[in-house]
């Protein structure tokens, strides 16, 4: 018990009052007449402190009284300590149980050992006691839900199966919190039984658990874990003729506290070893595995990287998918007769790359067709004006997905005769104002094209001049990427069925303006290139516990097959669980938890060539076995360091505790109703006959 | 007035006249008498015996004799017309009343009244002494007395402190012809100084009865609150809790009782209680029993 006003106990010593009415009670003023003191005389007088306090009841009522008043003005609360104690010893036990399934408790005979604790926990359960089994790993989930069935608890535990997620604490934490908060039994205990894995702590959590809730940690952590993991593996392409030819490297890692020899370390490709070595690795530093180079001539071709043998073995392996790299095929058309050194740029910019960004084809407009425009995926129309004939061919370019960049000079002019694919109203060339140049001054970071200058010191526009435009005019529909500094539009992008189309309001030539001498130019084409060309980079992993979105690849499954009654995909994960994605053209995302490759087939239909396949591997973080003893995980699950916590009272201001308990309120109300039965009893006492004082009589 | 003796001392006060009061409660304290199993006052025959040589040959029963040729006296019962002296103590301390109880004194008075009154009716010779420190007043034991004596009651104030051996010895001188003599005391005294009062009484041949009157209060000590309490004789004043000393005072005021009592009946002089709160029969009936004795003549 604590007090917010504290000094008002000085108040107590009011207790003196009552004791000193009760011992040195009054003499009464005038004597008492007796015949005779004679008797009196002869027995040993008696001091007034030696006197006895006669009516008990009375006198600790007065005490009582006064007690209860001063204390109910000191305020008193309840600290988390009182409120734990008072309630420790009675009432139903409500326990959840946070089991961590997480990969890395897949360490030798962790996982068993968790499952025995849990096990151990349930078997400890009293009547009317209830438990919930919460499995978490970097997501948590309500396996048995608030139940004093111990059979169906173990049966649970025993059935639960061990996970590729990462180690994340806080969503178990706060799932034990809202079972808690919902529970009405009197104790309130979690039980988190886990590797204690320091990578589990992303930041400070805020948990705030109900008030007198009991948090046991049980740690099943390995004693001087040894682990060898992979932890990446990067991919050097070359091109080799028609072929393309990769070189791995792997990084290793040893966790152990001791230098690794004779390591053995093996490359697979679809399932082929292509290479193999023995490393040796010293503690705690990443050491790079190179394997030979390999030709790659199939798409989605498995790759595997293993390493040692140690208790962890999830780790030991890296999965990864990889397929030749094909450059978007990208046309860029100049005018009949235009010189190399107008398209220099261009072409030069879009080549540039290991492997080449791009491939690039370059022509003249008269020589743009039906059939140039099926190779390309981006065209590149570099003031020019497209002839009528070609303008349906190039809306039906466009219509399927394809991309084009109009640069605007003084020839340029309307993209298909009707005016529905040029992103507005082309106005007549002008002339920076005052014979100087003209600036970009808006830019529009958030989309895709400048993304990549988003950040600080990402690429310097504003030092690029512009001695003449051509100003353009969009439509409210189209959107306006970037401005002039005087509000003249400068780049604008117009969406025209599956395709976009881009303008830009100046030449990228060298006369015009002098971007293509700045460092940014490179850049910015690629990326204005790579979205016009929508495409899609495919990582070569996933880590586990990632969100993939697949809606374009469901969608080329859909659509670009050959049974048109293909309307969905389907998912085979590394456990052979199927998922239906994509029916009906509703995007489509895949939870990759589970270690290895992950299959996307066309529902019902048949597979041509391989099935487009994604690697997923393990997190990172699950590698790392450093360990928080139990105190220091207390601490970040509670905020305090000891196994019993109630963060609600660490973090509530006393006043706030008071206030909540308004302890003082029945102090007060208790006190006055003493002070009045105190009235009624003295009065009663006062009008009992008691002999009164004998008078002298003549 | 029959059941008069079972009156309240307090109602008794209301009515004031001594004479009033002890006609009241002695003809009512007679009659109650007549129906119970105690001896008359009357003078009458006793019984027979043999004569021996130097009897007085005047109480020979002559016609006994002539029926049996045998000398018979007759034994009566003696002669009633005996002094009968009451003395008063009318120290201060006697002045004491307890609540709603009359004071010592008029209880006293009351009594004295009754003895006298029964003494009167019996053609006894009435006197009375009171005294405190000295002795203040004397009515010698007369027939003629009764009257003055009621005054001399009626006039007693209780006024200086009281000492029992210097008066009584002072006074016991007149006390020549054998008396039945009433102590009528509160006895503060040491109960050694109190017998060495009465001795003298006792060794003139005289009938002592002790009358110790009493308040309640002084018996039981029924004082809760602490306070000084004040002698009423020498004014003394001492602080008391009485809730300290109720125990020790009870103890002390019952072995004084049981020491006096003890003392007195080893001189053969009937010693009575007298509770001021209770009726006046019981101190009159000790009188009669010891007036009974005393009368009896072989």
């Amino acid at each position: 018990m604590a007090f917010l006003a504290p000094l008002f106990l000085v108040g107590l010593a009011a207790l003196a009052v009552p004791v000193l009415v009760h011992l040195i009670q009054r003499e009464r003023k005038t004597p008492i007449e007796f015949p005779s003191l004679m008797f009196v005389r002869r027995i040993p007088y008696q001091s007034v402190q030696r006197r006895r306090i006669t009516n008990w009841p009375l006198f600790l009522l007065r005490c009582a009284a006064i007690i209860l008043i001063v204390f109910a003005f000191s305020r008193p609360f309840l600290t988390q300590t009182s409120v734990q104690a008072a309630i420790a010893t009675s009432g139903a036990r409500e326990v959840v149980i946070l089991l961590d399934r997480s990969a890395s408790m897949g360490y030798a005979d962790t996982w068993q050992r968790a499952q025995a604790e849990a096990v151990r926990v349930i078997d400890g359960l009293g009547n009317g006691d209830q438990a919930t089994l919460v499995l978490f790993d970097r997501n948590a989930e309500e396996n048995v839900r608030a139940t004093g069935d111990q059979t169906r608890l173990r049966a649970a535990v025993e059935a639960a199966e061990l996970s590729s997620g990462a180690t994340r604490y806080a969503p178990a934490l706060r799932l034990a919190q809202s079972v808690l908060s919902r529970s009405t039994l009197g104790q309130k205990e979690v039980v988190a039984i886990s590797d204690m894995q320091r990578t589990g702590w992303e930041r400070p959590e805020e948990i705030q658990f109900p008030e007198g809730t009991t948090f046991t940690p049980v740690s099943v952590a390995p004693v001087d874990p040894k682990n060898i993991s992979v932890t990446s593996v990067a991919f050097n392409r070359a091109r080799f003729a028609t072929e393309e030819r990769i070189t791995i490297t792997a990084a290793l890692t040893n966790r152990g506290p001791e230098t690794v020899s004779g390591v053995p370390v093996t490359l697979q490709i679809d399932g082929i070893q292509t290479g193999s070595t023995q490393v040796t690795l010293p503690p705690g530093v990443a050491t790079p595995v190179s394997f030979p180079a390999f030709t790659l001539s199939q798409a989605f071709a498995r790759g595997v990287v293993k390493a040692g043998t140690d208790p962890l073995e999830a780790d030991n392996a890296f999965n990864f998918v990889l397929s030749p790299t094909r450059p978007p095929p990208v046309l860029v058309v100049t005018r009949d007769g235009a010189g190399p050194m107008e398209s220099l740029y261009l072409a030069s910019g879009l080549s540039v790359g290991t492997p080449p960004a791009f491939q690039v084809e370059t022509m003249p407009i008269s020589k743009l067709n039906a059939s140039a425009l099926s190779r390309a995926s981006v065209v590149v129309l570099s003031d020019v004006t497209v002839p009528g004939p070609l303008g349906p061919e190039l809306r039906r370019f466009v219509e399927r997905g394809g991309g084009i960049l109009s640069i605007l000079g003084s020839r340029s002019g309307s993209l298909d005769g009707e005016g529905t694919l040029l992103p507005g109203t082309l106005a007549d060339p002008k002339d920076a104002p005052g014979g100087r140049f003209e600036t970009l001054g808006v830019i529009d970071f958030s989309h895709e094209a400048f993304e990549l200058f988003k950040t600080p010191n990402s690429g310097d526009f504003s030092s690029v001049r512009f001695f003449r435009f051509r100003p353009i005019t969009p439509e409210p529909s189209d959107a306006v990427l970037a401005r002039f500094a005087d509000g003249t539009v400068a780049m604008v992008e117009r969406k025209v069925a599956g395709g976009r189309v881009i303008a830009f309001g100046s030449t990228l030539d060298g006369d015009w303006n002098d971007l293509v001498l700045k460092p940014v130019f490179v850049p910015l084409l690629h990326q204005i290139t790579r979205y016009l060309g929508q495409v899609e980079t495919q990582p070569e992993w996933q880590t586990s516990g990632q969100v993939v979105d697949v809606t374009q690849r469901v969608a080329a499954l859909t659509a670009g097959g050959s049974d048109q009654r293909v309307t969905s995909a389907v998912v085979l994960s590394p456990s052979g669980r199927r998922t239906t994605v994509g029916e009906g053209g509703a995007a489509s995302s895949v939870d990759v938890n589970e270690q290895g490759f992950y299959e996307i087939r066309p529902q019902g239909g048949a597979a041509s060539g391989r099935p487009f396949t994604l690697a997923v591997n393990l997190d990172a973080g699950e590698s790392d076995l450093s360990a928080m003893d139990a105190q220091e995980f207390t601490a970040g699950a509670t905020g305090r360091a000891s196994l019993i916590a109630s963060t609600v009272a660490t973090e509530v201001r006393p006043e706030d505790t008071e206030r909540r308990q308004s302890v003082w309120w029945f102090l007060l109300l208790v006190g006055f109703v003493l002070l009045v039965a105190e009235s009624v009893l003295a009065n009663r006492l006062s009008q009992k006959p008691v002999v009164s004082m004998p008078v002298a009589r003549a | 007035m029959t059941g008069a003796r079972f009156v309240d001392p307090t109602v008794l006060a209301r009515i004031g006249n001594l004479d009033l009061i002890a006609r009241h409660v002695v003809d009512g304290f007679i009659n109650g008498l007549h129906r119970a199993p105690h001896f008359g006052a009357s003078i009458d025959f006793a019984e027979h015996r043999g004569y021996v040589p130097g009897d007085d040959i005047r109480r020979l029963d002559w016609r006994l004799f002539a029926r049996t040729d045998k000398f018979y006296l007759k034994q009566y019962e003696a002669d009633t017309n005996t002094n009968f002296a009451v003395l008063l103590d009318i120290s201060k301390s006697m002045s004491f009343a307890g609540e709603g109880r009359v004071s010592k004194i008029e209880y006293a008075r009351y009594l004295a009244a009754c003895m006298g009154y029964m003494a009167h009716r019996q053609r006894d010779r009435c006197g009375i002494v009171t005294f405190d420190e000295d002795i203040v007043s004397y009515v010698p034991p007369s027939a003629k007395h009764f009257d003055v004596m009621l005054h001399t009651l009626d006039r007693a104030e209780p006024v200086r402190p009281g000492r029992l051996r210097a008066p009584l010895e002072k006074i016991a001188e007149h006390f020549k012809r054998r008396s039945v003599v009433a102590l009528i005391s509160d006895l503060y005294e040491e109960p050694g100084e109190i017998m060495e009062a009465i001795k003298p009484y006792r060794h003139l041949g005289n009938d002592i009865m002790v009358f110790h009157v009493l308040d309640r209060a002084e018996l039981e000590f029924p004082y809760r609150e602490s306070s000084r309490f004040q002698d009423l004789e020498t004014g003394e004043e001492i602080p008391v809790v009485p809730e300290s000393l109720l125990k020790q005072y009870r103890e002390l005021i019952q072995g004084h009782i049981e020491s006096i009592r003890t003392k007195c009946s080893e001189i053969r002089v009937d010693y009575t209680v007298v509770d001021t709160s209770r009726p006046l029969d019981d101190a009159l009936f000790s009188y009669m029993a010891h007036r009974e004795r005393t009368m009896r003549v072989r």
